[in-house]
Formats: C-alpha cells, structure tokens, sequence
C-alpha cells in the first residue's frame, strides 16, 4: 500500500506542476487565411532562432498502386526549382542567410523543417510560400532526383535485412489499404512515375487548405502575420483533395512470409492490426507498447534480451495514424537462434498480459514515460513545432497536443488487458521471419 | 529577396547586421562548484522546464586507454556498471530508472567515460541516487559480464549485415591499426573472447576516479539543494590511493601514399566508402577557417560534395564531409555510397573535388554563406538543458574556457577566402589517405583497379 500511495503522489507530481507555464494551449495564436491555410504561431525568445515548419495532409496513405512513393519523391522535387527559383537555389539562399531545412514524408503527412536566424523570416516564408505551388519538374533535374531517391531505397531497404523483412510483413498484413506499401515506394515505381501523373499528385495534395504552418521561436506574432499574409493570400485554394475510402478488411487467419538470404544475423517481426490514433483504444495500447517494449524493464526486453538472451534487442509498438494501421514487434535476434522458439515465447508473454493484465507498477511506470517523454520533446522550437504540426495532421486539431496527458491518465489498468485480448488475436497476426542463407551463422 | 543577393558590398553589410547581433548570443558562463571530493561541478539553473540534466566526463576511462589485447574492455565496463551494485541487481536498475521514464546511461568514448542522468525535476534526487551507486558500486557480476560478452560478439554480425554501419569500424581499424585511438567501444570477436569479469573489475578501478571527473548539471534546481542531492551521492565517491598519471596517447599514425582497403559483402548492391586523412587536435586555433572550408566542402545540403554527387548527378542519397577532434590530434572524413556500377565515377569526382579544394579554394560569396550558416546554426546547439550541459562538460575537459565559442564565432565571422583555401591546402589530402569500401567486390573491382593495390577482406572474417 505505501509503494502505491508512494507512487499516486508522483503521478499527481507531475501533472499538476508540468506544463512550462509558457506553452498552453491558449498561447498559440491561431489564424486561417481566406485560401484555408491555417496558420499556429508561438513566440519563445529562448535562443535567436525560428523554426517554421509546413505540414501538408499528404503522405503514402494517399497512393495508388504504380506511384507508390510518389508523396516522397515530391519532398525531394520541393527542393528542384520553380519559376522563381531555380533547382537547389531554395538551399543555397536559406544556407546564405543562416538558414538550415530537411523535410520527411511519412504515411500519413508530409512535412517541411526550417531553422534559421529572425532576420532570414521574411525571405524563409516567401521561399516556402513560391514553392507551395511553383514546382517546375524540370524533366533533366527529375530524372537526376530519381537516382537520389532509389540511392534512398537502396541504404534504407535493400541493403538493410531488417527493413526488407518489415516492408514484406507490412505488405502481407495490409492487403487491401493504401498502407500496403512503405512510404519509399516498391523500386520499379521509382524507376518509372512519369512526369504528369507527378505533377499531378503535386497539384492535387499541395494547396493551401491541405497545409498547416507553423512558426515557433524568435519573432514578433503581428510581424510574422502580416509577411504570412503577404505571400501566401494570393495562392489559391484548391479543390478538396480525394479521401482516401479504401478499408482494410478484418484479417481471418494467421498469416506468415518467410525471407531466405544472405546475412549472418536472422530477424523477426510479429504485427497485429491496430486501430488509428483516434480511436479510443490507441490509449491503453500505448501503455502496453510502454509495458512490453521500452525500456530494459520491459516484458519483452527483460525476457528475449536478458533472460533467455534469444535477442539482441526489442522494440516497436502502435504508431499514431490516421487509419488503422499495426501493432508492432521487430526483434533482432541473434545468430542461431530458433525463430519457431521466438515466436512461441513472445506468444507466452502476450498470453500473460492478456490472461492476467499489467500491474499496477507497470501502468504507473507507462504514464511516467509516456509524461517525461513528452515533456523531454517539446524543449526545442523544432519539438515544439513538429508537435503542433503532426498533431493538426492525425488529429484534426492542434489543441488535441494538450490534452493528450490527460487522456493517457484516464486509461484505466484493466482497459490494456481488454485491449490486449481484443487485438494481439491469433487472427489478427502476421509473423515474418529473415532466415539467414550463407555466410557464417 | 534583394537581401539575399550578395554580389553588392550593401547587400553584404545588410546581411551580416543581424548576424553581428546575434553574435551576442553567448553561452552563459555556469556556475563552478568544487564538490568536497573534489569533482568539478557546472551548475546554471533553467527554470523554464521542470526537467533536470546531469552529465559528467571521466577521463581516461575511454576505449584508447585500454591495452590493444582487451580492446573495447571500456565499453563493456561502462555497461556492466549499470547492470548491478552492492545494493541493486540489474533488474532493479532498470525498473527504479524506467519507472521514473528518466533517462541514464554510462558510456565510453575515446578519451573519456560519459555518463548521462536526466529526469523530470521531482525525480532528480532518486535518479542521481541510482547513478552515484552505479559509478561507485558496480558489483561486475560474472553472470552479467558473461551475458554482455555474448551479446557484444553477437553484436558485431549483425553490424556486419548492414554495411552502411560496418563501413565506420573497419575505416577506423585500417586508419589507425594498432594505435590506441583505433580501439573499438564495441571491441572485436577476437578481443572480447579475451575479457574477463576480472580484467573489467582491474579496468574499472584504475580509471573510474573522482579527481578524473566533470560534472555539470542543467535546470530548474536551486543551488543549495543541487549541491545536497550531490554531495550525498557522488559526494560519497572517494579513493584511497592516488593514481598513477594516465598514459600518453601516441601521436596519430600519418598515412603515407593510399591505404586501399576492399571489403567484400557480396549481396550489398551499393558500395560504401569513407575516406579518412589527418586533421587536427579539437581547439586548435585553424578550427574556425577549418569549419568555414569544410562547411563548404562537404559539411552541409549544398556542400561542393552534396552538389556534385547527389544534386547535380543523382549518385547517392547521401556524401559529406567532417573534422573529428581529439585532444591530441583529429581526422578528415568524406563518405558517401552508390550503387555497384557508379563507384569509380563517384569516387573520381570525390578525389577531384579534394584537388579543386586545393588548388583553387573558394570564392567571397561561398565564404560568406559559410560564415552566415555557421553563425545561423550555431544557437540551436545550445538550446536544451543536455546541450547545456555536454557542452560545458566538454568545454572544461578539453579546458577550453566557457567563453571559447564567444571567440569562435568571433573568428568564424573573419575567417577570409584565402585562410579557407590555406585551410583546405593543409588539411584536404592529395595523395596521402586511408580509403575504406564495403561492397560487392565482383561488380566493384575492375573500378577501383586504377587507384592502386586493394586489401581484401570478406565481410564474415572475423574482426575488422
């Protein structure tokens, strides 16, 4: 009984005392210009810096077969010229004057970084405003960004085993929703999108009302509106992107994908379908994701690295998507290893929670990590951005960001047991396993 | 737009305005606590979180202080320390650690040990509680090192399966060789089947000292409660005897004309390169005009080496360049991959690129832009509580003065286009490099047959 009051008095600790007394909800100045861009500023002059970040509602997830990594190729050509700017002039005037960028395209969203010292804002936002619509695609500096991207391909899937394993078991567990593929795209797309159906899809998901910017760090609000407004109230709107219909249907059957190449280390993953962020049940399976897969303490870790040492490590979990998407467990296990074993013990483990649930210390030490990881993430101008952006994408509203530690508290400890009985089902799995061939074992 | 044009000496001045204002960006200087011990303390409160970090340095308890034979013993101390005291077995570490989501870690460098704690604030006093016991306590329990070894030698296939992360070790074993400075945080099959529990219990006790060790703490903690929490952990760390003085690195082995040295992984379908030369020692005063050139060369998006290999010819996803510091000296590195076809162009135009460097240096206006993102970029490095605090750890290691950053961006902003060229002249190599490849040697080979004599491995020989 101690240990537990102990441990409600922490968790009351930290809820009550957290949020830096600066970043509330109602410090975010919110506007929407007449074209439907929606625009989040927040002023912090902890350091002489801006980050000014752009999220579109476009990611992998709004594909067809055929273009499949398409959104991404069009973060890389966001970077290759416009009208007023020619190809790589973006970098090379943003790195003149201070400034630095990346970008990312995920399944769900694709977003633009950029951080850069006050006095570059005027000419960030005019660059960033040029681009939303003046994309050229020049046909020689496509073909040359084409090579980059299957370079990309090559270092992140086809010469890493463990991503070829995943993007098979993702393509083998989602059948029929766009999420089928990875957000690089199979390679002979890459090898041949054509210049229209580009830009096509660039016309389609790049307008103002499918964007959301975002402006955090040293600037003054009234200053940064007025140059938003400047630039940007001239593009305008587009028609309403398609929405995406296609839904996955339930699985029936266990199902499995087996990957024999050379390597000297096998690797194993083991998914579930899982519902999206919205869903209420994406609570209590973030716990359990903390509960079995983060930290040395976790269930799994503590069995497969320490215990029985079948691995080298564990991880994985639920993402935050905006359709349902999987429950994952990648684990790399180390050479030799029997994967029939793997499976069956990781299987063990999942009977537990589902027979017996979490203890109380589990579910208290989840919501502490799921708190002080928040908090460790919006210390930057950059986190505090991406936060808001992403956020706005998966949730339809930034305001979402503030009460997320509420709802991870409301969670109820019995909820991660009903959980984990209602989706890690014997049905609802995929199993895939990359069995070394050759080398040395 | 006008404001970024920078042919016109105006557009200069406009430009640079803000950027001498923001000069005034300073580190601020931390507060020295000499703890009763001994350990040097960095304190500055920031109370804008309620989030505290706490890192330290510990000299000499780094991988290029162990003996050749044991090599990554460091590494391996730094873990087994955290796997159990007197009072805590492993298990318990990590749930007291992860219970309170806080996050802790020992870790060995070249030169030091690193030990990272850092929580939300409430939790401080526990966390610090923990990690004094590990520093002080480390129980080096033969099941727990036996464990460890395993899943080290384990370890090093899987890195070996993947030979964008194998590409680093084995450049840093062709670069260096026997030369301490080459040791291996991860170690080697062969020299991890060599340790013991006692040999790591000697490497412990031996390097892990409190006269050694650099302490600073960033966030929202008064001082006098800092320094309580503190001197009833770590204050409690003392030892009898005094040590002997730490070895002397070595200077750097110089590679004379090429080290070629081929790794063979015959399903990789992109060759990975890195190309290493001498540099020099971290605070050495070409620092500034080495960053403005290299920042140009291959430090950023559109660095000569970016333009040229990913931009301009889409060889690559990725190609850059960098300075590593070390107290006594550093190295050049360039690295990029393409696939198994294109690696004799890409590499030609790399080597090229180096001899234009040379030869013909940079102009005003790449300088400029050079010194404007140096300068743009610098703030973000300070920003967090962690960054804070690892800098100031760094800075007093290296004891290079809290205000050395004031003076490098000072300096930075005067570098000139011939320093950088001078600069690229000195520290960009001609003929004298050590070249690293993993790749698939039966497409590779007829490609690299004009750079000179390969040494040939397979990527499953054991070691690196």
């Amino acid at each position: 009984m101690r240990k537990k009051f102990f441990i409600l008095v922490l968790i009351a600790l930290i809820g009550t005392a957290l949020l830096p007394a600066a970043f509330r909800k109602e410090d975010i100045k919110v506007h929407k210009l007449d074209n439907g861009l929606k625009i989040l500023l927040y002023e912090d002059h902890n350091i002489p810096q801006v980050a000014l970040y752009t999220f579109f509602r476009v990611g992998s997830r709004n594909e067809r077969p055929g273009i499949t990594g398409v959104s991404h190729f069009i973060e890389h050509m966001m970077f290759n010229g416009t009208k007023k700017f020619g190809p790589g002039e973006f970098d090379r005037k943003m790195e003149f004057s201070g400034g630095a960028n990346n970008a990312f395209t995920g399944d769900d969203m694709t977003g633009y970084t950029d951080w850069f010292p006050p006095a570059a804002l005027e000419a960030t936002i005019a660059m960033e405003a040029d681009r939303m619509q003046g994309l050229i695609f020049e046909p020689k500096v496509l073909e040359s960004e084409r090579g980059v991207v299957a370079s990309e391909r090559r270092m992140g899937v086809e010469n890493n085993n463990d991503s070829i394993l995943s993007e098979n078991v993702r393509a083998t567990a989602i059948m029929a929703h766009p999420y089928h593929w990875d957000v690089i795209g199979w390679m002979s797309d890459i090898l041949s999108w054509k210049r229209d159906e580009i830009m096509a899809y660039y016309r389609t998901f790049y307008s103002p009302n499918n964007a959301i910017l975002i402006v955090v760090g040293d600037f003054e609000r009234a200053k940064a509106l007025d140059l938003i407004k400047k630039y940007y109230s001239g593009i305008p709107a587009g028609p309403p992107p398609p929405a995406v219909t296609t839904v996955e249907p339930p699985q029936m059957g266990p199902k499995q994908v087996f990957i024999r190449k050379e390597a000297q280390t096998p690797s194993f993953n083991m998914v579930y379908h899982a519902p999206n962020c919205q869903s209420p049940d994406f609570y209590p399976l973030s716990i359990l994701d903390m509960v079995l897969l983060n930290g040395e303490s976790s269930r799994l870790y503590k069995r497969l690295v320490r215990g029985e040492q079948l691995a080298l490590n564990v991880y994985g979990g639920i993402g935050e998507t905006i359709d349902p998407m999987l429950f994952e467990i990648y684990v790399k296990p180390r050479p030799g290893v029997d994967l029939n074993r793997l499976e069956s013990v990781i299987e063990e483990e999942l009977g537990k929670v589902k027979k017996e649930g979490i203890t109380e210390k589990e579910y208290q030490k989840a919501q502490n990590m799921i708190r002080s990881g928040f908090y460790f993430g919006l210390q930057s101008n950059a986190g505090k951005a991406s936060q808001l952006g992403s956020t706005e994408v998966l949730y339809g509203s930034f305001e979402k960001l503030f009460k997320q530690m509420d709802n991870y508290a409301a969670v109820k400890r019995e909820q991660v047991q009903e959980a984990a009985k209602k989706y890690l089902t014997e049905n609802n799995k995929t199993v895939g396993k990359l069995i070394p061939q050759g080398g040395v074992q | 737009m006008k404001r970024l044009v920078a042919t016109t000496t105006l557009a200069v001045i406009l430009l640079l305005t803000p950027f001498l204002g923001e000069c005034a960006f300073k580190l601020p200087a931390p507060e020295k606590i000499v703890m009763k011990n001994g350990i040097t303390l960095l304190y500055l409160k920031n109370a804008d979180y309620p989030l505290i970090s706490f890192r330290m340095l510990v000299r000499g308890a780094g991988s290029a202080f162990e003996s050749n034979e044991l090599e990554g013993i460091a590494g391996l101390t730094a873990e087994l320390m955290q796997k159990g005291t007197a009072k805590m077995d492993a298990e318990a570490i990590a749930e007291a650690v992860d219970f309170m989501g806080a996050r802790f870690d020992i870790s060995a460098g070249s030169e030091s040990a690193s030990v990272v704690a850092e929580s939300l604030s409430e939790h401080f006093p526990r966390l610090m509680e923990i990690a004094a016991d590990c520093l002080l306590n480390p129980s080096f329990k033969e099941d727990e090192f036996t464990k460890d070894r395993s899943k080290r030698i384990d370890n090093i296939k899987a890195i070996k399966d993947n030979p964008g992360s194998a590409v680093r070790p084995y450049f840093t074993k062709a670069y260096f060789s026997t030369h301490p400075m080459g040791h291996l945080a991860s170690g080697t099959e062969s020299s991890l089947k060599k340790m013991t529990a006692a040999a790591v219990k000697d490497f412990y006790k031996k390097y892990y000292r409190p006269e050694r060790a650099i302490a600073a703490v960033v966030g929202n903690i008064e001082k006098a409660k800092l320094v309580e929490i503190l001197e009833s952990t770590l204050g409690k760390w003392n030892n009898p005897r005094p040590a002997a003085p730490l070895s002397t690195l070595p200077a750097f082995p110089k590679p004379k004309g090429k080290k070629l040295v081929l790794i063979d992984k015959p399903d990789a379908t992109q060759a990975y390169w890195v190309l290493g030369a001498p540099g020099y020692p971290l605070g050495d005063k070409i620092t500034p005009q080495a960053d403005v050139m290299n920042t140009l060369f291959g430090g950023r998006f559109t660095s000569w080496l970016s333009t040229e290999l990913r931009i301009k010819r889409g060889l690559t996803y990725g190609a850059g360049s960098n300075f590593q510091t070390w107290s006594i000296d550093g190295l050049f590195i360039a690295n990029s991959y393409t696939k198994n076809d294109k690696i004799g162009e890409m590499l030609d135009i790399a080597l090229d690129l180096l001899k234009k460097a040379r030869t013909e240096g940079f102009s005003a206006e790449e300088l400029e832009s050079s010194r404007n993102y140096l300068l743009g970029q610098f703030p973000q490095r300070l920003e967090t509580n962690s960054s804070k605090a690892g800098t100031y750890t760094t800075l007093a290691f290296y004891n290079l003065g809290f205000d050395y950053y004031d003076k490098y961006l000072a300096k930075v902003q005067a570098v000139a286009a011939a320093e950088a060229k001078d600069a690229a002249v000195r520290l960009l190599p001609e003929t004298d490099f050590v070249l690293v490849i993993v790749g698939k040697a039966a497409d590779i080979k007829k490609q690299l047959e004009k750079y000179g004599t390969w040494t040939e491995k397979k990527i499953t020989d054991p070691d690196f």
